[in-house]
């Protein structure tokens, strides 16, 4: 990356709107609207300054770098290095750095520029919401949030934003948290979020374990440069030995499958998109900029970001693919029966992200990301038309399109936006959503070999989306038609909340159109949605986007036929016509098919209605059994896990307590007896002759004995254990014995110190011709010279040792392995690695002690005696490692 | 004065205690406000802990008087890495802790402030100590202010919750001097002389079963103290009945002494024991993790739900220490501070909230965000902190424990499936944070009794904005903390590891274990030293009797 430019002004985008959230946070609630709005709108404004002129410098390292084609030329600040996670001498450093290339560049410009309009029209669409300051410092933060997520250069930067954006959701969904429902829908959101993130955790570390670092570029480069130890199996703990093997599954379909799992959760796709519909509880502009425009799609940013890894896992791939698509599915399908102009809009997006993943998952990561880019223009532009809607016939949270109608003359620059709006989602020739789903489903026809593990993957995905942009299309101009068409049907009905602060004064006014913050906003995200396209398109192809963004995307090789790009613009139109005029015909002419519709299918419609119920087998099932646990580990804890600990002890000194209190019972007679026998029972112990041998380390084969003295003992010693006494009955107790190599042979001992970890030394005793018992367990796992031969090396003692027959072991005498199955012979002192075992052969003799006491009475005992003694266990300080402190 | 430092900070509060213990109990402003300022003035004495030299593994500010010859007991001191954070962090949460409960301790004021400043010197001589005679002096000193704190001053049970707490923290505790006294005993059974000082004990290596049992002794202490799963029946009712400053010193500053046991003592001392039951432990310390968070979950008293959430975080801790990679404990310790500050201030706010309406069930609570909108901000920052939101200090901590069990070499294949479950925890946390913060801070506000609730005082303000600039700071720019513990914690890995091979008789088993865990920086070289009959003549050269254990000797 020679190409790298120390850009100070990157940071520069993120901490504007970072400063403006914490002023606004700060002092806003004592200072004026004016203040407040200015703060946060000139923030954004020179967030947004500061990012067209990077990326005019972008622009202009882009088309330097394409002459020589290794450079991938960014922008990039490197901060200070926020922390590292260092092991052993490897340091994997997290810096905070910020980096600008083809693919963060047109995300900034969308978050800024986007941003910026939305901030001004909420500076009238919120004017009379009393936590005005709040809101901005919010949505402040929201786009600095935004902007670590797309900015910054590595996965746990990254994770900064992207769970900042989670929060900001959350703060914002729940912004009128007097209402407990929003509340609730802002914590849903949070924990959705939280359940994705956790995947997005899980496939960091994967990535960073194989990959060495946590930086996109790096990553990314990895995935270009050694390909294989991504797609080996998943197999965890040091080269050669892993401990943990997971055949058939690669590294990079184990990590981006979690990664997805995060991209499920941030941009709403099954199963973890329930969270998204409920979000339209916060304010409209909200809605705009965070649950359609910018942090929705996160998810594919993320992807395309990681394009490089994700292309080396089809499997993942497919997974996407046909989550986008079922998704795509399901959104359209809801959206068809809603009524509620948000909840349209919301499950159109739930739908549109489906079309992104669709065609990411397909390997068309330039046309995913194209129709992000064009999706930000005209979704927004709806919500904030719908928003502007509601504005003007008062609407609460949320307006019923069977109440409006007939806006087109009262409120004109919203009417055009919204319909110019609506064609391009519907991807009318000529807007630019045309050209960005067009792409997808060219996409989705030119899988290439990508999918070759199943050919039928692209077809079907074809189908679905195809299906999906006629449902699209269809409810897109159902919502039209009601809303702006026809008859003006008297607006909702009101009730106690509002939605934008707006007292009641505009209930049974007719509708007027909104002041010029919210339209001028409209005009230029219209503009855009017609226009977007068009930057980045040459006639009837998008190849200048394609290249644009070619440094910072995995190429994928598309094959297509010829006849491919017709086939999906002809599939592309149909469903876009087809759709329109459905709509027309039902709902401009009046038709009376829907009602029909709905009568014959009276259970598909309530089930669409209920939104395939989803969320209700969530609450069964997972949420159910969810709580349950919680319960039963509240109810555990208290009664079991405590009960045991506090009861269980309790009740066992209450006996024993009981028992010993029976002594204490105030009888002097019972007092008397006790005392007496415990009298007995000390003469008799002090009186018997108690024989306590001890001795001192051998000196060679010299012993010196002692024994514990005793009242008025005298003592004597049998050395060898034949039986015989060889000392006579002494006063001293101490005495000496030289061994001889006679006396010692007459008991040979192997000590055997099995192999498993800790075992510890088992001393056995052999009389000649007696076998040692051994087990493989104790040989260690690699005991065999060939592995075919598995019978267990024989060890058999005679007079003077042990004799051992290897039978296939791996027998090392001192550090020379004995070649061959020869029988060999171990003679005292000696010893021998059998395989990870150690063998230690010695003598042992059981000398006696004899004790007499005063009245005569003798007491012995014989005991063990090892010599010569084995060096075995070593106890010692390490001392002397290198590395550890003394 | 800077060799003297540490005893200085651990004899100011004493001092200060026997002044005020010969104060005029009616003097009870004076009191107060004695006690805070010697409190602070430890405190800032504390930053010159700063001034230490870090960058090496080696004690700073270290001191040692022999006490007692014949049994080599010594006034043995020092700071490291490992401590340097904890000790500051203690000296910060005291005086905070105890300035925030001024205004609903209004009985026994003297004894109060007594019993705080003994706990503070109590819990830095337990930081500090380097002795383990000294260390379980201080120990059992701890013991005794907080019964003390949470008989006299506590709520309704106080009585039941400081006998339980002093029970479960005495049985562990008796354990644990059994298993020093052997120690010592081998210690001497193998040099000659007594010594209780941590160097020198150190440097015995005994045979794995018997430092299995010393372990599991030790462990036993420092687990009831942290507490893991399932030794933690006693937090949650200390926690409820202890008064908020209590709660506080108990959460934020006692808990760790558990943890930090374990980095100091337990695992230093007997390394294989401790690698033989790492992995049950790390299990214990996920199930702690999960365990506690759903308990947290169905809790209806605030402060009963902060204690369960004290169990699943300090499930990270343990599981960040027993990974026993360098990030894995590092994070760890950050993970105390971090959770020193957060659930310190969790505890604090619910003292607030405590105070005005003298309860504590979730209930009763609901929509508090329109009267205390300040309250409620600082505690949805707390709560962010709690759940490990990034850019605030609990994150960074989560992620460095969580890489490090997932990369760890201890834990083996358990590694990676421990770091999966222990992640989950991540989701709980918010799950039943969240619902707390629902629960008491949005919603319509039905309850009349929460009309008309004060925000926070300039006294609450400013006993939370330090905590709450914490949580930033630390999230920000953890280095600033990190970086002072990366020697020592390095040393500690490396020592743990080395001692561990050194420790295993069978030369191709060593083998084996240092391609596992010997990273290639040169320890290889010394570990294959080991393998040589020369090793012996080097022990005897560094003044220890090498001898067999096993073979031989009745």
């Amino acid at each position: 990356m020679n190409g790298d430019l120390d850009s100070k002004w990157l940071f520069a985008i993120v901490l504007f709107p970072l400063v403006g959230a914490l002023v606004n946070g700060l002092f806003g609630r004592k200072a004026g609207r004016g203040a407040v709005h200015f703060v946060a709108v000139a923030s954004v404004a020179m967030a947004f300054v500061i990012a067209l002129v990077m990326f005019k410098k972008l622009i202009g390292l882009h088309a330097h770098s394409l002459g020589n084609s290794e450079e991938h030329a960014v922008l990039s600040f490197n901060a200070y290095e926020w922390f590292s996670l260092s092991n052993g001498g490897q340091t994997l450093s997290i810096p905070v750095k910020f980096v600008m290339d083809e693919l963060s560049g047109v995300m900034t410009l969308v978050i800024t520029g986007i941003g910026l309009l939305i901030h001004i029209y909420s500076t009238g669409y919120m004017s009379e919401e009393p936590s005005y300051a709040r809101f901005f410092a919010y949505l402040n933060l929201f786009t600095a949030s935004m902007l670590i997520l797309v900015l910054g250069s590595s996965l746990p930067l990254m994770f900064v934003g992207w769970e900042g954006v989670g929060l900001c959701s959350y703060l914002l969904i729940g912004f009128w948290f007097e209402n407990e429902a929003y509340a609730k829908a802002g914590r849903k959101a949070f924990v959705a979020n939280r359940i994705g993130d956790f995947g997005v955790i899980l496939g960091m570390f994967l990535l960073a374990v194989v990959c060495g670092s946590f930086e996109f570029a790096d990553i990314n480069r990895f995935a270009m440069e050694h390909a294989p130890a991504l797609t080996s199996a998943v197999a965890l703990g040091p080269k050669g030995t892993p401990f943990l093997v997971f055949p058939g599954i690669t590294f990079a379909t184990a990590a981006t499958l979690f990664l997805f799992l995060g991209c499920t959760g941030k941009s709403a796709q099954l199963p973890l998109y329930v969270w998204l519909p409920d979000a339209m509880a916060g304010p409209t502009p909200v809605s705009a900029l965070i649950h359609a425009a910018t942090m929705v799609t996160s998810g594919i940013y993320l992807i395309c970001r990681l394009s490089p890894v994700f292309a080396l896992a089809p499997h993942t791939m497919a997974v996407i693919a046909l989550t986008g698509a079922v998704t795509a599915l399901l959104g359209a399908t809801v959206g068809l029966v809603q009524n509620d102009i948000k909840k349209i809009l919301a499950y159109s997006t739930v739908s549109q992200l489906g079309f992104m993943f669709a065609a990411v998952g397909c390997g068309a990561f330039a046309a995913g990301f194209m129709h992000v880019y064009t999706h930000a223009f005209f979704k927004a532009c709806l919500f904030l038309g719908a928003g502007s809607v509601m504005h003007a016939v008062g609407a609460h949270g949320d307006a019923d399109i069977r109440t409006l109608g007939g806006l087109r003359k009262y409120m004109p620059t919203t009417h055009w936006t919204f319909l110019v709006s609506c064609l391009a989602i519907a991807g009318f020739p000529g807007f630019s959503g045309f050209f960005s789903k067009d792409e997808i489903l060219l996409g989705a026809l030119s899988t290439g070999q990508l999918f070759s593990f199943a050919p039928w993957l692209g077809p079907t995905i074809f189908g679905m989306l195809f299906l999906g942009a006629t449902m699209t299309a269809f409810y897109m101009f159902r919502l039209y038609f009601l809303t702006f068409c026809g008859e003006y049907r008297g607006g909702p009905h009101h009730d106690d909340h509002d939605d934008h602060g707006h007292g009641d004064e505009h209930a049974h006014h007719d509708p007027h159109e909104s002041p010029a913050q919210m339209t001028v906003p409209l005009a230029i995200l219209g503009f855009g949605a017609i226009a977007a396209g068009y930057v980045w398109v040459g006639i009837a192809h998008f190849e200048p986007w394609v290249k644009w963004l070619a440094p910072a995307l995995a190429e994928l090789k598309e094959e297509h036929g010829a006849t491919a790009p017709f086939i999906a613009m002809g599939f592309g139109l149909t469903a876009c016509f087809v759709g329109i005029f459905t709509a027309y015909a039902f709902y401009f002419k009046g038709s009376e098919t829907p009602a029909k519709l709905q009568a014959a299918f009276p259970r598909l419609h309530s089930l669409l209605m209920d939104k395939w119920r989803v969320d209700e087998l969530y609450e069964v099932t997972i949420l159910g059994f969810s709580r349950f646990l919680a319960w039963f580990a509240a109810g555990f804890d208290k009664y079991v896990v405590d009960g045991l600990i506090t009861e269980v002890t309790s009740q066992l000194v209450m006996v024993c307590s009981f028992i010993t209190t029976r002594f204490q019972n105030g009888l002097i007679h019972s007092y008397g007896a006790i005392m007496a026998a415990g009298t007995l029972a000390l003469t008799f112990y002090v009186v018997a002759p108690h024989p306590r041998p001890s001795m001192a380390d051998p000196e060679g084969l010299k012993v010196k004995f002692d024994a514990e003295h005793g009242l008025a003992y005298t003592y004597r010693w049998d050395f060898d254990g034949d039986g015989k006494f060889d000392t006579e009955w002494s006063e001293d107790a101490a005495a000496q014995h030289q061994y001889a190599d006679a006396e010692l042979k007459r008991g040979v001992v192997a000590v055997f110190e099995g192999a498993a970890y800790g075992r510890s030394a088992e001393l056995s005793e052999l009389k000649p011709g007696e076998r040692l018992h051994v087990s493989k367990r104790d040989l260690g796992p690699a005991w065999q010279v060939d592995a075919k031969d598995d019978s267990l090396p024989s060890i058999v003692a005679d007079a003077t040792g042990v004799l051992i027959q290897p039978n296939g072991a791996r027998v090392m005498l001192g550090t020379t392995l004995q070649p061959g199955n020869v029988k060999m012979h171990l003679a005292l002192g000696e010893h021998a690695t059998i395989g990870d075992a150690r063998l230690s052969v010695t003598g042992v003799v059981h000398p006696r002690l004899s004790v007499r006491n005063a009245f005569g009475q003798e007491g012995a005992r014989s005991f063990d005696l090892v010599l010569p003694k084995v060096e075995s266990r070593i106890v010692a300080a390490v001392a002397g490692v290198p590395g550890v402190a003394p | 004065m800077s060799q003297h430092l540490l005893s200085l900070l651990c004899g100011l509060p004493l001092l200060s205690a026997f002044v005020v213990l010969f104060a005029p109990r009616q003097m009870v402003g004076f009191i107060r406000g004695f006690t805070v300022l010697s409190m602070l003035g430890t405190f800032f004495l504390s930053l010159g802990l700063l001034d230490g030299h870090y960058a090496t593994a080696a004690f700073q500010f270290p001191e040692r008087h022999v006490l007692v010859p014949t049994y080599g007991i010594t006034y043995s001191v020092g700071v490291d890495g490992i401590s340097l954070w904890l000790v500051l962090l203690t000296t910060f949460m005291t005086p905070l802790a105890t300035y925030a409960s001024w205004t609903n301790v209004s009985t026994k004021v003297k004894e109060y402030a007594i019993s705080f400043l003994l706990l503070e010197s109590a819990m830095l001589g337990a930081f500090v100590a380097l002795d383990l005679f000294l260390f379980y002096v201080f120990w059992e000193l701890m013991l005794v202010p907080m019964v003390l704190i949470i008989g006299i001053w506590g709520g309704v049970q106080r009585i039941y919750a400081a006998v339980k707490f002093f029970l479960f923290t005495m049985v562990g505790s008796v354990l644990m001097l059994v298993a020093i006294l052997y120690l010592v005993a081998q210690y001497k059974a193998q040099t000659g002389h007594y010594s209780f000082e941590l160097a020198e004990l150190k440097l015995l290596l005994l045979p794995v079963h018997v430092q299995v049992w010393l372990f599991a002794a030790f462990a036993l202490a420092f687990a009831i103290k942290v507490p893991m799963f399932p030794l933690h029946t006693w937090l949650p009712d200390a926690h409820v009945q202890a008064p908020t400053g209590g709660s506080v010193i108990l959460a934020a500053v006692l808990l760790k002494l558990g943890t930090y046991g374990f980095l100091r003592f337990a695992m230093p001392l007997f390394p294989s024991g401790s690698h033989r039951l790492g992995s049950s432990i790390a299990l214990l310390a996920v199930i702690g993790i999960i365990y506690g968070a759903y308990c947290a979950w169905r809790q209806e008293d605030v402060k009963k739900l902060v204690a369960y959430s004290s169990v699943s975080h300090l499930g990270f801790v343990m599981l960040g220490i027993y990974s026993v990679s360098q990030h894995g404990i590092s994070g760890a310790i950050l993970q105390m501070v971090n959770h020193g500050i957060s659930t310190g201030a969790l505890f604090l706010l619910v003292g607030v909230i405590y105070e005005r309406r003298h309860t504590r069930e979730l209930g009763e609570f609901g929509g508090l965000a329109k009267v205390m909108p300040a309250y409620a901000t600082i505690f949805v920052i707390v709560t962010m902190s709690s759940v490990g939101l990034p850019a605030t200090n609990g994150f960074v901590g989560e992620f460095m424990i969580l890489a490090g069990a997932f990369m760890s070499e201890h834990l083996g294949k358990n590694g990676p499936i421990f770091a999966f479950f222990a992640a989950t925890g991540v989701i709980l946390a918010a799950v039943y944070m969240l619902h707390a913060v629902l629960r008491m801070f949005w919603g319509p506000l039905t309850n009349p009794e929460n009309e008309g609730l004060s925000d926070l005082t300039r006294r609450e303000g400013l006993v939370l904005a330090p905590l709450v600039l914490l949580i930033f700071y630390i999230g920000l720019y953890p280095n600033g903390l990190l970086r002072d513990m990366n020697a020592s914690v390095e040393a500690f890995s490396r020592e743990y590891t080395a001692k561990l091979i050194a420790g295993d008789r069978n030369p191709d088993r060593r083998d084996m274990l240092e391609k596992a865990w010997v990273p290639s920086d040169g320890l290889g070289a010394g570990g294959a030293q080991l393998e040589q009959p020369a090793r012996e003549v080097q022990l005897a050269r560094a003044g220890v009797v090498a001898r067999t254990l096993e073979g031989g000797t009745p």
